[in-house]
Formats: structure tokens, sequence, C-alpha cells
């Protein structure tokens, strides 16, 4: 019966495979997007990188704007075939595959003999963007264009290694939507983009529901192998500074950490020294961390490990939680003197009261601590630490010795030398500026009788240095100063929530003495030059000095003078703040505190039937919402108002006794009735050839209007004969 | 059935699964005309696509989970969730559909045969495909981008050398909206056949006199047929080997301008029959084209004809009786195309 003819029906499926070719309208769109989504990871690639791909892209969209010119003429030729044309189109954008071969392992080779600059990370995501453009060129099949797809979503998803924050991921999220949409778009070319962007957003809505419950219930998992980690450019505080070196990161408005208090009061702003780092080597130029081998000797001697005897009922601590952005390096920021709340975070203390990350924070990490603000910092110095605090390179900077041994004559107390230092920076003229004069070979004698004019930096190892040769332990603390408060702000208020956000612009740098019986004593220069800075922030001068540096559009200091602007800043922040610590930071500690929470403590097989039962109730809940919107939408098409006329006739009818069948036209029905009620029929008839007139013929609205108040009236005729029959 | 087996399965099992999916299919969804499409008869499941997708969501939960990054992961089990409404949507999109078609289809041999499918939505639908279940049978996948709401048709096409009757199976209807993750499918049985003409092979009048049915022993008709093709001059045809040379246009041959033969218009108004036996050839297949071509001419010239294909006069399906029109010619073809 059947007819055999394999040869042909399998040159038929040959054939379909090489008629794949995206209308020009999705190409253009996969091309779009494709410029997004590699806009997106931009910052992670290198600038030759970079470079090739612009050039690639460039080079398709040249591609695709001669295909049009192409079919164009082809269409003008009418005698062409269609087939023909659309060969001509797919060879206009697909390059020959040895010309590709030869660009793809020149590309590769040049991401090889770099990778060892750039990181294994970051030649990963160079190989990926790489692979992701050149695909383009041979989108031969419709699963190159679905490989090409899932490339970008993937190019997408790595991007999200390297920042997470709330913006970012709304990005991401609409260029998710984006990418769907070209997909969509594919398959219902007729629509818009418009409304397939927005079909695609309410699927995406649709899915956040389970989405959500798998991101709440669903395991965390420990990382199954080793990946590499990302190595972007170190943000914030260096283990070396040089005296301008803060000045530099002043300018940055980027977030560094958040501090939430909970319902504690915050410290008064000058008590928010949020120390880093201690450096304690200087060589002349520059102050560096000891390099860890002396660390460790230090190390053992345990008296200078801070602990607090938890009987002493007198102190308070302050409890509060941090959260870092990824700076990309190990250290971690906290109120002097502290201990961290819990210790298995991977959160060292060291010895002069810093905090180290066990691993480089390449993601949000928070962590807890408490801190005893009014305890003295170690009362103990270890002799190894007194020499390096008292060690200076003789000679570099002459004037400043000199000054300091005519101040520890007439200085003998330690503090009263400090005073002495301070009033002078206050009283003499000296002024606090982003941009200081520049200083050779770093010479603080320079800063300190010539120019007068420096930042924090200056004036803390000005400070540091002149005590030190006065014969005083001194060493310089770099951390942040302050914070911006964001959140309700009512003072008689106790329960006040809110948390403070520290930027890099908060980045500052103080000095510490040893006093006997008092331990390190914080001494911060700054505070003589410029009062405002240490006890309330920036200044406007100073606000205004950094916008001028910066040439940004919206700089710090015109948001901070426009208030609706500042609020919106503040909300966002907020967000920000929320997004970090509940979805960034959303651990696997949190997650079964949360199921505790909710279902109380229990065996692990409760806890995984409950993630099992969640699933499956999100999804129902899924389908069933789905059910009711595809529903409705049908419901939807609103009946015109001749259509309900006619079924108010017929409802009528119905009761009775005619009921007309679905399937029977109204023709056909009329006649039935005419048969069954002689004396309906005129009047039914006409109101049924209305009906049949308005339905199927094309009317203009004039007539339309017309035909309706046509039909209404003799929907009245017939009610009212049908009132008349007994 | 659909299911091809890419790895050999031995042949008894995978003949036993298709009988039984065969079997299956049947009660699930039986031969009708009119099929609307719902949960009972739709089958979805995930394409090739779908499945490297849901390896791609894995790989990007493995991406979240080594880095231990929240956002990579909430993207992971997004992209699992789209994966699930988007089977939802695929279902919608597909299910409320209205099929319908005629189970019979005429048409001749080598001719392209068309199905025309009624498809009626309440909604809009996109992505609508359809193509016969067999893909052996030459025909081609029809496609509809956009089904807007009402009616709109689907017009299969079917293709064959070889006359018959040809039950041509279920008809596949699938839709990979909205991603193409999912292929919506359904086989509709609307118990589609194809009756097949012989093709027609042109036969000249001169190879061929109609003969009036021999048993009749109507003298003046069998005359008058006879003498078809002999009252009035109506054309030149190219000679064709085997033709009387007494109808050789001498005219023209002599000026050079080929060699012809004269062609008359036959007398109308007669009953006439088509034989079987009377084609001059030995091959049954070609007689029966010779009379498919015969069929067509005097339907177009709209003369009286009978059929005769079996040399029993009683035998009704195979003897036609002279008539004229459309119907008698569709009923004369589908004799034919049944001869066996």
């Amino acid at each position: 019966m059947i007819f055999f003819n394999k040869k042909t029906s399998s040159g038929s499926v040959g054939k379909a495979k090489v008629n794949f070719c995206l209308s020009r309208k999705n190409a253009w769109l996969l091309w779009l997007c494709q410029c997004l989504n590699i806009a997106v990871i931009a910052l992670e690639l290198s600038t030759w990188m970079l470079a090739i791909i612009s050039l690639s892209l460039a080079w398709q969209a040249l591609l695709l704007h001669n295909s049009r010119d192409r079919i164009k003429t082809r269409k003008k030729e009418a005698t062409v075939k269609h087939s023909n044309h659309l060969k001509k189109q797919q060879q206009a954008t697909i390059v020959s595959p040895i010309l590709l071969g030869i660009f793809a392992l020149l590309g590769c080779l040049a991401i090889a003999l770099t990778a060892k600059e750039v990181g294994i990370l970051a030649s990963m995501v160079h190989l990926l963007c790489f692979s992701y453009v050149l695909k383009a060129f041979e989108l031969k099949a419709r699963r190159d264009f679905y490989q090409l797809l899932l490339l970008g979503l993937f190019v997408l998803a790595s991007s999200l290694i390297f920042r997470q924050d709330l913006l970012f991921s709304f990005i991401t999220l609409t260029l998710l939507v984006i990418n769907l949409s070209v997909l969509l778009q594919f398959f219902s070319s007729e629509k818009t983009f418009a409304t397939n962007i927005k079909v695609m957003a309410v699927i995406l809505g649709q899915s956040t529901i389970l989405a959500v419950v798998l991101f709440l219930v669903f395991p965390r998992l420990s990382p199954f192998w080793q990946m590499p980690s990302a190595k972007s450019a170190e943000t914030g505080l260096s283990d070396t500074v040089k005296p301008g070196d803060i000045a530099n990161l002043s300018r940055s408005t980027k977030l560094a950490f958040r501090a939430d208090f909970g319902q504690q009061g915050i410290p008064n702003y000058s008590q928010l020294y949020w120390r880093a780092m201690v450096l304690e080597d200087y060589d002349g130029r520059q102050w560096t961390r000891i390099k860890a081998a002396l660390k460790n000797t230090v190390k053992q001697s345990p008296s200078n490990t801070f602990s607090v005897n938890p009987n002493d009922s007198d102190i308070v601590p302050l409890n509060y939680q941090v959260t870092v952005e990824p700076s990309f390096q190990k250290y971690l920021f906290a109120l002097a003197p502290a201990i961290a709340s819990n210790a298995s975070n991977g959160i060292r203390a060291k010895s002069d009261f810093t905090f180290m990350s066990s691993k480089i924070i390449t993601q949000a990490k928070s962590y807890q601590l408490s801190s005893y603000l009014s305890l003295p910092l170690s009362l103990v110095l270890s002799e190894h630490s007194r020499t390096v605090n008292l060690n200076y390179p003789e000679g570099s900077n002459p004037r400043l010795e000199q000054m300091a041994l005519q101040l520890k004559h007439n200085y003998p107390d330690a503090q009263a030398r400090a005073q002495a230092i301070l009033s002078r920076i206050n009283k003499q003229n000296y002024s606090y500026t982003l941009q200081p004069p520049l200083l050779i070979n770093n010479s603080l004698d320079q800063f300190f009788f010539d120019t007068q004019a420096g930042f924090c930096v200056h004036y803390a190892s000005a400070f540091t240095f002149i005590m030190r040769a006065s014969g005083i332990p001194a060493r310089l603390v770099t951390g942040y100063l302050g914070g911006e408060y964001n959140g309700s702000n009512n003072e008689d208020d106790y329960s006040e929530k809110g948390h403070l956000s520290i930027y890099q612009y908060d980045a500052h740098a103080w000095s510490e003495i040893w006093v006997k019986d008092k331990g390190w004593v914080r001494v911060d220069p700054t505070g003589a030059v410029d009062p405002e800075r240490v006890n309330s922030g920036w200044s406007n001068e100073l606000l205004q000095e950094q916008s001028k540096l910066n040439n940004e559009l919206f700089s710090l200091y015109q948001m901070k003078n426009i208030a609706w602007l500042n609020s919106l800043r503040l909300q966002f922040d907020i967000l920000d703040y929320q997004w970090t610590r509940w979805v960034i930071g959303f651990n696997s500690k949190q997650q079964y505190n949360l199921l505790k929470h909710w279902f109380g403590k229990m065996a692990s097989w409760k806890f995984a039937l409950i993630i099992a039962i969640a699933l499956v109730i999100s999804m129902v809940m899924l389908m069933l919402f789905l059910h009711l919107f595809n529903r409705s939408k049908v419901k939807k098409q609103p009946l015109s108002k001749w259509q309900l006329v006619y079924q108010k006739a017929l409802g009528k009818l119905a009761k009775q006794g005619i009921v007309k069948p679905v399937a029977m036209t109204v023709n056909d029905f009329s006649k039935q009735v005419r048969e069954q009620y002689p004396e309906l029929a005129i009047v039914f008839t006409r109101l049924s050839v209305s009906y049949n007139c308005l339905s199927y013929q094309i009317l203009s609205t004039d007539e339309q209007l017309k035909h309706i108040v046509k039909i209404q009236e003799q929907y009245r005729d017939f009610v009212q004969t049908l009132k008349k029959q007994p | 059935m659909g299911i091809m087996p890419a790895f050999s399965i031995p042949e008894s099992v995978s003949g036993f699964f298709n009988r039984n999916f065969e079997r299956w299919l049947s009660k699930r969804i039986p031969t009708r005309d009119e099929h609307q499409l719902n949960s009972r008869n739709i089958m979805i499941y995930p394409t090739r696509f779908g499945l490297s997708y849901l390896g791609f969501v894995v790989l990007v939960f493995f991406l979240g989970t080594n880095y231990q990054n929240n956002i990579i992961l909430l993207f992971s089990y997004l992209l699992a969730s789209v994966f699930i409404s988007v089977m939802l949507h695929s279902f919608y999109n597909f299910s409320q559909l209205r099929f319908y078609s005629r189970a019979k289809q005429l048409g001749y041999a080598d001719d392209l045969i068309y199905f025309p499918i009624k498809v009626t939505a309440d909604k809009t639908h996109y992505d609508i495909n359809a193509h016969f279940t067999d893909r052996t049978l030459i025909s081609q996948s029809e496609h509809i981008a956009q089904c807007a709401q009402g009616s709109e048709e689907i017009k299969l096409t079917y293709k064959s050398s070889k006359r018959g009757k040809h039950y041509l199976g279920r008809v596949t209807v699938f839709s990979e909206y909205s991603l193409g993750l999912f292929k919506s499918k359904t086989v509709l049985d609307f118990g589609h056949y194809a009756i097949v003409y012989p093709k027609a092979k042109n036969l000249v009048a001169g190879q061929y006199q109609f003969s009036a049915q021999p048993d009749e022993p109507n003298m003046e008709s069998y005359q008058t047929t006879n003498s078809v093709g002999t009252d009035d001059f109506s054309e030149l045809k190219s000679f064709v080997r085997g033709e009387s040379r007494a109808r050789t246009a001498w005219k023209q041959l002599a000026k050079g301008q080929g060699h012809y033969s004269k062609h008359y218009q036959a007398s109308q108004g007669q009953l006439q029959w088509l034989k079987l036996k009377d084609m001059p050839s030995n091959d049954v297949e070609t007689q029966l084209a010779y009379l498919s071509f015969l069929i067509g001419e005097l339907t177009a010239t709209n003369q009286a004809f009978g059929l005769s294909l079996s040399a029993d006069i009683n035998n009704e399906s195979m003897n036609i009786a002279p008539n004229v029109g459309f119907e008698h010619q569709q009923a004369c073809l589908t004799a034919l195309a049944l001869y066996s």
C-alpha cells in the first residue's frame, strides 16, 4: 500500500537542514544580544581580546548588512528561485571554515600565551567569549543557533563570578530575558520583539516561584572540585603605603563594606576606626607589613593575643555584623579590640588586633564581631615588637629627627609629646587636601616643613616617624574611618534599624603609640588638621575637590546635594544591603537555621522530606497558576454587542424549550424556529439575518453601528412577541 | 510509528513494543474526522535541545556550587524553573486546537494530492507543524508560524507514482513553542487515504476506436462509433508510428513541414464504451493509463461514455454505465485506481 521512496525522503530531510536560515530580524537580534552579553563581561577581558571581539562583531554586522543588499538585488530578478536565494543569503553570513579555523587557532594561541599573565580563570573566560563570538560565523543548522544561545547564557552566568551586587544581578536578569526572547522570537516570528520580551518576562516571573523555593530549600553543596579563583584587580587598601596613596583611593565611591549594629546604638563617628592593617616596617619611603616569617615568631608569644574574660560584667560588648564586598584581598575590618563571635567562619584574629580571612575574598562575606571599645590594646609589649616599632632608617629625614630629639627633651611624657606635635600641626599652616604637592623621594621632611599640605597618610607617617625618632614605639594603622548611616534616623527610638555603609573614600590612616600601662593608644593627627573629617566625615570642600578630580557625571558631591537623588541612593543602598545579606550571603548554615525556624529541629531525613514536599507543592502551584492564567485568557475574548443580544435571545428561546445545538448554523436554527413556532418566525428570522450580517459581512463602523441599533430593536420586538405567547 | 530505535533492539521486542503502542494509540486517539487537542491526546517530551539545556543548567549549577556563588545558583535554579514553566506553556500553546479533515482525497499518480486540514483556534497559537506520521511517504512537513484565532488550513501533500488506494496513516502535529525545549506532539488519525488514479497517458484517437458494448445488439450505434473520428477535420498532430497512412497530411509533408496526421472530431451523442481490453497495449498498467487519459478527454469534451473493465457485464463495480459529468469521471477513475 505505502509507497517507499527512501532516496527522495532522505534527500528532503537533508534539504531541510541546509535550508536553516534565521530571518533578518532574528539575526540582528541575535547579534545585538551577543553585543550585550559581551558588554556585561567586558571588564574582565583584556584589551586585545576586546579588540578582537569587537572586530568580529563588526564583521558580523557587515555580513548581515551585505546579505540584505544581496536579497534586494535578488528580489528584483523575479526569476531567481527561492531556494537559490536562501543559499546566497546563507553564504553571505557564513565565512569559509578554513579562514575561521585559522582565526580561531590564532586566537587560542594568543589566549594560551597570555594565560600565565592573566590567570587561569581569566583565560577561560577569554576562551569562552572568543568561541561565543566565533560561533556566530557558522550558523549552519538550528543546532548551531541553540549552541550559540546556550553559550550566551553561560557568558552571563560566568559574569556573575566577578560581581554579584543587586544592580549587576538585575542587569544579568534583564539580559537573560532578552536572550530567551531571541529564542522565543525564533518560534513566534510573527510577534514583535517587544511582545516576546513581555511573554518571556511573564514566563520568568512564573518561574521565580519555583526558583525561590529551590533557592531556599535545595541543599547547599560543598564545592565538587577546586576552581581557579577570580583574580580581579585588588580594591581597597594595600599592604604597602606611601604618603599620598590613600588619596587616590579616596576618589573611589565604591562600597568597601557594611556594618550592621542591630538594635544597639551606633558609636560616635569619631570612634569608628575600622582597623584593617597594621604597618610596622618603615624603610624611609613606605610603610609595609612585617613579613610572614617574622610574624610567626611574634605569634608564639601568647601575651599579645586579645581575650576577654566574660565575667567582666561591667564591660558591655558591642556586637555587630560586618559584610565585606569582594576586595580580592584577605584583610577584614574590625573596631579594635574585638573578638570574632564564631571562629569557624574562616576568620583569623591576629596579634595586632586585625582580622584576616583565610581565603581571598572574591564575593561578599559576612562575619560577627564583638568589640570592647573601652579596653586597652595589649598592655605588654614584647621586646621584638618594641625594636620593630622603634626602628627607622636613620638620616632619612634629618630635620624631623632633630625635631624629635628636641621634643624628647622638652616633653618626657609620651602622651604630652604626642600632644605637642598635634598642637603644632593644628596651629601652623597645615592643610588637608586630596591633591598634595609631589614629594621628592617621599621625603617626610619636605612635607612637614615645606609643603605642609597632605592627606591622612602624610600626617600619620610624619607623626609616627617623629614618635619613633623620639624613642616611643609607634606604628601606622590603615583602615577606614566612619561610614554612612543608612536607616531610620529616630534618635529617641532605640529600636533603630539600619546599617553603616563604608565606602572606599572613607579609607584612612592613623598612628598608634605605645604608652606604658595604657597599651597601644590611637592618635590621629588628621584630627589636628581637619577635625571635621574625624568627627563627622568629609567636609564639603573635600567633597568638591573629589568631584572635580573624578570628572563623573553624577559625583557623590552632587548626589548628596540633591535631596531626592540622595534618598534614592540611600534606598537603593538598603536594598543592595538586604540583597547582599540574604541572597549573596545565604549559606548552608543560614539555610539550616531558616528551616529550623520554620519547622523546628528535626532529623535530616525529615528535612529531605520537607524539601521534596516543598518542591512538589511549588510545582503544583506553578501548574495551577498557569492553568488559571491560561483559562482566563480564553475567557477574555470579549463577545461583541450583537453576539450578546443573540445569546440573550437564544436564552429566552431555551426557556421556551427550543435549544440551539452548538453545531447548527444560525440560518438552520431560524428555519427550525419557523417550523416549531410560526408566531416567532418573522421576528426571529429578522434577528438572525441581522446577526449573520454583523458577524460575517465586512462593514464599516458606521454601518456596524446602524446594524447594532437595528438588532437591538429587533430583539425588543422579539421579546414582546415572545411575551404575547401563552 | 514515530519511535525509531537508533540502537538495535531485537526485532521481536521492538515489534512487540510497536504493536502494543499502536493498540494503545488507537484506543487513545481513535479515527475521527475532527479532533480537539487536550491532555488525552497530547504527548509532550523534551527535545534534544531540551535535554542539552538541562545539562547546561546542571553545568551552571556546578559552576555556582564550585564558586559557592549564590547568584549563579539562583541563576541555575531560575533556568531550571523556566524549563518547567516552558513545558506548561508549550502544552497550553498546543491544547484546545481543533483539527478537521476529510479522510478521502483523489488524484492522479505523480500529481500532488492535497489533504486539507482545517485548524480552528480559540486563541493565538504558534509554531504548528504537521506532517504524515509515516515519513517514508513523499510528503512535505507543513508549518504555520502563527495560528490566529479563527480557522486556518494546513494542506498536506501526497504524491505517489503507483495507482491504488493508499492508506496514509496518522498525521503528526507538533509544536516546539515556546523555546524549543519541548515538543508537544499528537498523532491524529483522520483515516486518511488517497485514491490514486493511473497517470493519464496520451493516446492518439486514431489508435483506438470506441466500441459499443459487444453484447448489445444495437448495430447502429456500433456503426456510428466505428466511424468516430472521421466526421470533421479538427487538428493536425505529429505522426505516431502505427497510424494509418491514409490520415497523413501530405500537403504539409510535401512542404517539408514534418510528418503530421489529420485528426477528426468524432460525432457526438453516441453511447461509447471504454474497454480495457481494447487498449493498444499488453501491459495492464499502460492500458489503465490510456483509459485514464481517455476518461479525462471525454469528460472535458462533455461526451457520454461507459467504462468496462471486465468482460462480465454484470460485475457492477467493474462496469460503469455510460454517463457524463465530474462525478462520473471520478467514479470511473476510482474504478481504474482500484482495478486489480
